[in-house]
């Protein structure tokens, strides 16, 4: 294949240069602070007033964290990152703040500066907390507001700023730009693989990812087989590719904002009728879930994951499978923000077994699988590089529980940190994607 | 009345004093946090059964998923042995309905008292437990603060004192129990302010946990 | 019986055999919680007593302990106790009337200076002296003046002990109990509504045997008597155990002589004899009979709640006013979000900016 993947050490590299050149907002520690609050401030409604109000410190989310787990550390229980947004409750919004002012500490800059390693480094808002919570708390919601609360201070990880202005100014990041993208493009149409660039007129848009253009270009490859088997009318634009969205993964919510709506506008105005989004399990759950909320309005076209696509098409008779003769045995990893938090559970399983693949579930699997460890940007965290190994070692654990012989994902996230983990931890163990499987099984 | 004795003043001015800060309090405290409201999920839905889903998650979220049932056996099975003592040997006590009958206009049927007996002391000892778990469990120490204490302490005085008039152990049966009404009303009085509210709260976040994830198609 | 004859010659002319009047000793010894070897010294005691002197008050009350105390169908050794003393003066019973009756009342006083025991039933009300008087005489007036030179006071029946039913808010005639008047002689309160006949025997043959009064409780009753209450000594306890409960006074639980605690039944506050020594000499009791106790013995028991409102049922007020605290706790939730969401638009608009 013409198309050239970089390797994995290339693009550990890659991050690794990340953060190195930000320079920062030089903001009294006060400021930051007050910044801090009135971000927690905006983001406190009935439904979190109402969470933070019912924890009875039981502890039990602190079992179903990866890093609590891995780790032991007391200081990774999900209950007490969310710890300065419950203070921050006490003493401002909650009905009884009176009362409890006087017996509540303030939010001070150590706190803030202490806490950015919980919820950046031992947090990638997997939501397996919420899971497992007997009073039915929104613990992951929590910490993400905790999350933009430092945002707003300008304490967010160096790395994740450095993407996060790359994204705000040039609408790509890791430099992968609208030149990059036609090289790639260009590469795979000598392939035979046929991706039509900025089409007037369209009824799908497809999108892809940074990490999926370095690595696995094999996937975007497979996304415009697969369209292309279905006979539908789709493009990619070069300027409203990027199903990444540094706003989200940062918790800087304004720019979250900015950036969803250059895609928004382009579907728009090119009477886009479907979204089709590759596998960035971010990607899909911010644009299908937060998306209508962030711009307060009904997004004017529909959102579709690859695994919701495929099935529709199989479903309307479109694409048909076949089956691999080769009885090999899969283990599907749910990407978090596409699985528990995104409600695309069934489709990958269902497809996995039409084409003939044994099912091995690992003992956590579904709504409570355990996360890769490396979502949300945390991959780009060189702090966290411990932590994310230590978490893998449960996902290792599983998987070798589970015994199969290859592990699917559909998440280029996932599948980064799945390789990189296995790679690390010197177990060999192939781990693919859902599309590329899909399209390699297209029956004619 | 002239010459009011201690247990007079629990069943009179002290029980009429701490239901009004009681239902004050509580009323207080749940408006005030539902009120500050919420905007609606613009998303589409992926599912829209959401009284269902809500109603569903405030059952299921006492069973938890298999996949956590290791890791977390021992709280499973004390809160369930905790509050189902606690339920039996406070609703299905005779005198105890008879209170609620003159509260709600109301009553239901009983168990005889040697349960009502055996069940006070299952829940006085798994309290006890659950007490020193919070004390020594590294994650439970590191979060437990004093509204965690205080409401352990403000359930096990109606308990124990509760045991204790019932088998007239300790003092004159009318201090015993006036002393058990004192107990219940300091727990009344503490309830909106601490953590005890969680035995209303659970269920609108449970509820909207069910809708939240429902939305999305996910079982919460 | 002449005054100066013994009090065993009197029994024996009576036709009381040496064996009955022992009997009638040791069941009043047991009865005093007094061990087997007491017998013999109340024995003694009575057979050598002189008559005492007693002086009995009625104040504010309905009669109802002298019925009690005197009522016998057929004469019993607890009432030929009451021809053992001399009874002085006696609304009820004496034969005298008018000023012969006050003349015989201050007769006594003088002969007994300090050695008479004086009895008061009902209660005396302090608000306005006319609610009683005797022969122009207020009880507040006459109480003091005879209690002046008493060796004891026997408060017989909740009235005098307590207040009794005057005393029931809003006691409207100021009724108070004796020990409220009389601070400086021993006063023993045989509590009771009425109270048993043989409790007071036994306080009286407790006086004549040792020339005291005997333990009392907290509240100034005797502990042989007093000491335990209703629901302990009650024989259908091991129904409230077993919580089964009579639920309206002809159901298939009354019939069968369930547990009254339902009806109302004040037995575990209630410290009386009643559920071991019983009435009309050992008949029944209120339980027995299939009517909760209501507690006559204990002070104010006319404002605990109804007789047949369960103990365990609060004594608060109004279940509207509830409601309106809730209301009030609403208002101040609403008031409280209010207050914080207007400062949350507040932090929106500046992002926005």
């Amino acid at each position: 294949m013409n198309a050239q993947a970089i390797s994995l050490q290339d693009f550990r590299a890659q991050l690794e240069q990340l953060g190195k050149d930000v320079t920062r907002e030089k903001l009294p520690d006060e400021e930051r602070v007050q910044r801090a609050k009135d971000a927690f401030m905006r983001k406190l409604d009935g439904r979190r007033a109402v969470d933070l109000d019912t924890c009875l410190h039981c502890g039990m989310c602190a079992e179903a964290c990866p890093f609590y787990e891995a780790t032991q550390n007391e200081k990774y229980a999900p209950v007490y990152k969310y710890r300065l947004l419950r203070r921050f409750y006490r003493r401002e919004m909650s009905p009884m703040r009176w009362f409890f002012k006087p017996f509540t500490s303030d939010i001070t800059i150590d706190d803030l500066r202490e806490w950015k390693h919980y919820v950046f480094d031992a947090c990638t808002g997997c939501a397996r907390c919420d899971m497992i919570c007997p009073m039915g708390i929104n613990i992951s919601t929590l910490i993400r507001v905790t999350r933009e609360g430092l945002s707003a201070a300008g304490l967010a990880p160096n790395e994740l700023t450095d993407l996060k202005r790359e994204q705000d100014a040039k609408n790509s990041f890791l430099g992968v730009d609208a030149d990059r993208l036609r090289e790639l493009v260009d590469q795979l149409a000598d392939d035979g693989v046929d991706i039509p660039l900025n089409k007037e007129q369209a009824d799908y848009m497809l999108l892809t990812t940074a990490p999926e253009v370095l690595l696995f270009p094999g996937a975007l490859a497979a996304n415009a087989k697969i369209l292309n088997k279905a006979g539908v009318k789709w493009t990619m634009f070069t300027d409203a590719f990027e199903a990444a969205n540094l706003g989200y993964i940062t918790g800087d919510t304004p720019m979250l904002k900015r950036t969803l709506k250059r895609l928004v506008d382009k579907a728009r105005d090119h009477k886009i009728k479907t979204v089709v989004v590759p596998e960035s399990g971010h990607g899909y759950h911010v644009i299908r879930w937060l998306g209508a909320n962030a711009i307060k309005d009904d997004l004017p076209f529909d959102v579709l994951s690859m695994p919701e696509f495929i099935t529709r098409e199989i479903a309307e008779g479109k694409i048909a499978l076949k089956k691999q003769a080769n009885g090999t045995s899969v283990t599907y990893h749910d990407p978090c923000r596409l699985g528990r938090k995104g409600g695309v559970l069934q489709e990958p399983r269902d497809l996995l077994t039409e084409m003939g693949f044994e099912l091995r579930e690992t003992a956590s699997n579904g709504r409570e699988n355990y996360c890769c460890g490396g979502g949300c940007g945390e991959f780009a965290l060189s702090e966290a590089s411990t932590l994310r190994q230590q978490a893998f070692e449960l996902k290792k654990h599983e998987f070798q529980q589970a015994g199969a012989d290859e592990v699917v994902t559909g998440c280029a996230s996932c599948r980064f940190n799945l390789q990189s983990g296995a790679e690390k931890a010197g177990w060999q163990i192939p781990v693919t994607s859902l599309v590329e499987t899909v399209a390699a099984n297209l029956a004619d | 009345m002239e010459n009011m004795t201690l247990l007079d003043f629990a069943r009179g001015p002290g029980l009429q004093w701490a239901l009004w800060i009681f239902f004050f309090g509580v009323l207080w405290r749940v408006v005030g946090a539902m009120f500050l409201l919420g905007t609606k999920d613009r998303s589409k839905h992926r599912r829209n059964h959401y009284i269902r889903d809500g109603l569903r998650a405030c059952l299921t979220r006492s069973a938890p998923a298999h996949a956590f049932e290791e890791k977390i056996r021992f709280q499973h099975l004390t809160g369930y042995a905790w509050h189902i003592a606690l339920f039996v040997s406070v609703l299905l006590f005779a005198p105890h309905i008879l209170f609620f009958e003159s509260l709600l206009g109301f009553g239901w049927p009983h168990l005889p008292n040697t349960i009502i007996l055996f069940s006070a002391a299952i829940a006085i000892g798994v309290l006890i437990a659950l007490l020193i778990r919070r004390a020594t469990h590294p994650v439970q120490r590191l979060i437990s603060n004093v509204d965690d204490y205080v409401s352990i302490l403000v359930v096990l005085l109606p308990l124990i004192s509760g045991v204790l008039a019932f088998a007239h152990v300790g003092a004159r049966y009318e201090t015993l129990l006036a002393l058990h009404l004192l107990s219940v009303e300091l727990l009344m009085i503490w309830y909106p302010f601490g953590k005890l509210m969680h035995t209303i709260m659970t269920f609108p976040s449970r509820y909207q946990s069910g809708t939240f994830f429902g939305h999305r198609g996910v079982k919460a | 019986m002449r005054n100066d004859q013994f009090l065993g010659e009197y029994l024996r002319m009576q036709g009381v055999s040496r064996r009955g009047f022992l009997k009638f000793c040791s069941a009043t010894a047991s009865l005093m919680a007094l061990p087997p070897s007491a017998v013999g010294q109340v024995a003694e005691a009575l057979a050598t007593a002189r008559r005492p002197s007693v002086i009995w008050l009625s104040f504010q009350e309905c009669t109802g302990c002298t019925e009690s105390l005197t009522r016998s169908h057929a004469p019993t050794v607890e009432s030929l106790i009451f021809d053992a003393i001399s009874l002085d003066y006696h609304h009820t019973l004496q034969a005298a009337a008018g000023h012969a009756a006050e003349e015989a009342r201050e007769a006594a006083m003088e002969e007994n200076k300090g050695k008479y025991l004086l009895v008061v039933d009902g209660s005396i009300p302090l608000d306005n002296p006319g609610y009683s008087t005797i022969a122009g005489i207020s009880n507040l007036q006459m109480l003091e003046e005879t209690a002046a030179d008493a060796f004891a006071i026997v408060a017989v029946g909740t009235c005098a002990a307590f207040g009794g039913l005057p005393h029931a808010d809003p006691n409207p005639t100021g009724a108070v109990a004796v020990s409220d008047i009389i601070t400086d002689k021993p006063i023993i309160n045989v509590s009771g509504c009425p109270p048993i006949p043989v409790v007071i025997t036994g306080v009286l043959a407790h006086f004549l045997t040792f020339g005291t009064i005997p333990e009392l409780d907290a509240l100034g009753r005797p502990a042989a008597f007093f000491g335990q209450n209703i629901h302990d000594r009650c024989y259908r306890r091991p129904f409230y155990e077993r919580g089964q409960f009579a639920e309206t006074f002809d159901d298939e639980g009354a019939r069968k002589g369930w547990c009254l605690y339902k009806l109302g039944c004040k037995g575990p506050t209630t410290y009386n004899a009643c559920a071991t020594l019983k009435w009309n000499a050992g008949t029944s009791f209120p339980i027995q009979s299939g009517h909760g106790c209501f507690g006559c013995s204990e002070p104010d028991f006319w404002d605990k709640g109804g007789l047949y409102q369960p103990i365990s049922a609060g004594l608060w007020g109004e279940r509207d006013a509830l409601l309106g605290a809730a209301a009030a706790g609403a208002a101040l939730g609403v008031g409280s979000a209010l207050a914080a969401r207007a400062r949350k638009k507040k932090a929106l608009a500046e992002e926005e900016a």
